[in-house]
């Protein structure tokens, strides 16, 4: 009941509420993407045994943001979180070249899952500020999501979460990439 | 992804009404045209919702409740029927989703507030579901605290004046839970499922103290904590002695009267409990052979149901007396546990399978215990042991134990003709039993066998081809050694034009003689080897002016090249 009323209120005022899921190996930098973006902060984190769910506004839109750990003992977890999603966040460490091919497996065992397949993806390139660290355009050839996705919308941001840069960025390409 | 009317790559289809397999697999078992529900398409949802998982318990909770609250009685009367074969094939994954608040609401919608003077079909159908749960799952399931919706739903619709039907006891005791054994990694399993709904579950209502559990249960399940292990561990253990504690009563209900009533439901329950553990044994030592203890105890106690069954088979063949000579110990009791290899040698005894034995050593002779269980010479057949024992072969010992209780100790004759026990005893402390049964021997022989000397026989004596195979000569010479005894020496021979190795040569005597039997003198036989292995062995018969024949069963399994290969039969004795 109460769900319709603020789905009705939602229209009405161009409000919006989503679930985006943001995955990727650990050490990719996940959760200090969340709380960069929740309270602008820099929260050095340890490794998340488990998840964090935390909702951001930005724009007239409502973000519940579930950043899931990635440590491979998680990773058979991931699916669980996987109902209702509308948008994930793959979240690559750029310079931890040597798992490249990890986190493409991951991603695409991921993607190739039933429920995610109406799922708009962003993959963030994280920690551009690194030395060493590969450029978007290079993590996308790597990707070769342009091969592989014909009917699924995505898109690969550089970002800093240190910084902020990309951040918003990545999240106002989800707004305008999903529908209503 | 655009909208509006295109041609899209699947085939052009009438639309339907879900798209969702799931619940048009639920529409086809509940649909109009059907006379009666129909088991086999239940069913077909009940698997398909186990092979998912994730949200199709969900998914068939709401699809079914919406079918339920339906106009049409018919499909209401079959969407309940499907629901209990959900609830009863589904597990917990299911009975999460029926005890969510908003399905209990949705399945009573159309209740009236006041308890109709008489109930529909339908209402009637509801009711006894509810009651079912309330008496089987809320109560008996180790998540009951999850279901605590159900619980206060009956409550509620009691405090409203409805009354529940009562349930026939049949129906309720397949929603009990069973108290079979499992192996770790079934605990394991079945925890897992578990935990996958409660997350989903925890995770899908996503209010704040349900993620804080969300994210505990995680770390559960990532293995982050120890829990998991050691809880099956534990189950394992509770299961255990809950078993044992059966073995005992059933142990008792055997023993307390001379002809214990064999029909009684009881026992034959116990029976069957026992029996259907027994194929876990093999599988739990198998997955826990690091556990030293466990597999001690799991071996000790596999033997004490193997005598229990043997015995319960006994007084149902109406051999009153035999089963009365078994005595079983108490298992549940600490200290009941003698020594370990006693119980590893009953064990191999019990499992009477000599020639499947992974050891090489020379095994040799049938035992007279064995002989008086297994009955009369035609009885006797090698291959397959007495029924009793079908179970106690599929136990045949993990392959770590296997080989490091046989090997060592080539047990040469069973001789004594006490009970099973008494002789195992003997050999429990390990010493090569070559020497124990040389004693016994001598004890048993008396004088005769210490005036004839042991290699007087082989002088003019007539040799008796028994068998000859393309591969194997196998010849007996036969002495009278006594108005009781008979000295008989298996000689073999290769006849064949490879190799004999493994050769394994067994006898069985009928249960009125007794058979002892020396160790081969080897095991293989080269090309050509004329004579190549022997064995010598006693048949002492109680009386010797028997007029019938005396019949022995042999049995020889030898590698041949490169094939094992066995050879049986039975064997007419001339008058000596």
């Amino acid at each position: 009941m109460g769900g319709s009323i603020s789905k009705a209120m939602g229209k009405m005022f161009g409000y919006r509420e989503m679930k985006i899921l943001m995955l990727g190996l650990d050490n990719a930098g996940k959760t200090t993407i969340l709380y960069k973006l929740k309270l602008n902060k820099i929260k050095t984190t340890a490794p998340t045994v488990g998840f964090n769910v935390e909702t951001v506004s930005y724009r007239n839109v409502k973000f519940n943001m579930w950043d899931v750990g990635g440590q491979d003992r998680l990773r058979p977890l991931w699916r669980h979180y996987f109902p209702a999603t509308t948008a994930l966040i793959f979240v690559i460490d750029s310079q931890d070249t040597g798992r490249l091919n990890e986190a493409k497996e991951e991603l695409y065992s991921i993607i190739g899952e039933k429920e995610m397949e109406e799922v708009v993806l962003l993959v963030l390139a994280n920690k551009q500020d690194l030395k060493g660290s590969l450029t978007p355009q290079e993590i996308s050839d790597f990707l070769q999501l342009k091969d592989h996705l014909d009917n699924q919308l995505w898109c690969v941001i550089g970002s800093n979460a240190l910084t902020g840069q990309g951040l918003v960025e990545g999240l106002s390409w989800i707004t305008n990439n999903t529908h209503k | 992804m655009s909208q509006g009317i295109y041609l899209a790559d699947a085939p052009v289809r009438r639309p339907q009404y879900g798209s969702n397999p799931l619940v048009r697999k639920i529409q086809r078992a509940c649909r109009l045209s059907l006379q009666e529900p129909d088991l086999a398409l239940n069913l077909d949802v009940a698997d398909f919702v186990n092979a998912k998982q994730g949200a199709a318990p969900r998914e068939a909770a709401i699809a079914i409740v919406k079918l339920v609250n339906s106009r049409d009685t018919h499909t209401a009367v079959f969407a309940l029927a499907l629901m209990d074969v959900l609830v009863k094939n589904c597990g917990y994954p299911f009975h999460l989703q029926i005890s969510r608040k908003e399905f209990l609401n949705e399945l009573v919608k159309r209740f009236p507030e006041r308890p109709p003077v008489r109930f529909s079909k339908v209402q009637r159908l509801i009711l006894t579901a509810i009651e079912e749960w309330y008496q089987t799952i809320c109560k008996h399931a180790a998540y009951k605290e999850d279901l605590g919706y159900v619980r206060d739903m009956h409550r509620l619709l009691k405090y409203k004046g409805y009354v529940f039907p009562k349930i026939r006891e049949e129906d309720l005791s397949v929603l009990r839970p069973t108290d079979h054994l499992k192996t770790p990694s079934e605990i394991q399993k079945e925890q897992e499922i578990v935990q996958a709904a409660k997350l989903d579950e925890l995770i899908r209502r996503g209010k704040p103290e349900d993620l804080k559990e969300a994210n505990k249960l995680m770390k559960v399940m990532a293995g982050f904590k120890a829990d998991n292990a050691l809880q099956s561990k534990q189950l394992l253990r509770d299961e255990l002695t809950k078993l044992k504690r059966k073995a005992d009563l059933f142990n008792d209900m055997l023993s307390t009267s001379e002809s214990p009533d064999l029909n009684n439901d009881t026992l034959i329950e116990l029976y069957s409990a026992l029996k259907s553990s027994q194929p876990k044994f093999q599988k739990i030592i198998e997955e826990d052979q690091d556990d030293d203890g466990l597999v001690q105890e799991l071996l000790s106690f596999n033997d004490t149901v193997n005598q229990l069954i043997q015995k319960y088979t006994l007084l149902k063949t109406g051999q009153s007396g035999q089963a009365a000579e078994l005595h079983v110990s108490s298992v549940s009791s600490p200290g009941a546990t003698s020594g370990t290899l006693a119980d590893e040698l009953n064990l191999i005894d019990f499992g009477d399978e000599p020639q499947s034995s992974p050891s090489p050593a020379p095994i040799a002779g049938t035992s007279n215990t064995m002989d008086d269980l297994l009955g009369d010479l035609n009885d006797l057949s090698f291959s397959q042991p007495a029924p009793s024992f079908g179970l106690g072969g599929s136990i045949s010992l993990g392959p770590s134990m296997a080989t490091s209780s046989v090997s060592p100790a080539p047990v040469t004759s069973n001789t004594s003709s006490s009970g099973n026990l008494d002789l195992l005893a003997e050999f429990s402390d390990l010493k090569p039993s070559q020497t124990q049964s040389y004693n016994a021997q001598n004890d048993l022989l008396g004088n005769f066998s210490s005036k004839k000397p042991e290699n007087q026989t082989t002088d003019g004596i007539k040799r008796i081809e028994v068998s000859a195979s393309n591969n194997l000569k196998i010849e007996f010479e036969i002495t009278r050694q006594s108005s009781t005894s008979i000295r008989v020496t298996s000689i073999f021979s290769n006849i064949g034009n490879a190799p004999i190795s493994n050769l394994t040569f067994m006898l069985a005597a009928p249960r009125t003689m007794t058979l002892r039997l020396e160790p081969q003198s080897g095991s293989t036989l080269s090309v050509g080897a004329i004579d190549g292995v022997r064995q010598t062995g006693w048949i002492d018969t109680s009386n010797s002016t028997s007029d019938k024949p005396l019949k022995v069963k042999w049995k020889v399994s030898y590698s041949f090249g490169t094939s094992s290969t066995e050879e049986s039969s039975v064997f007419v004795f001339p008058k000596i």
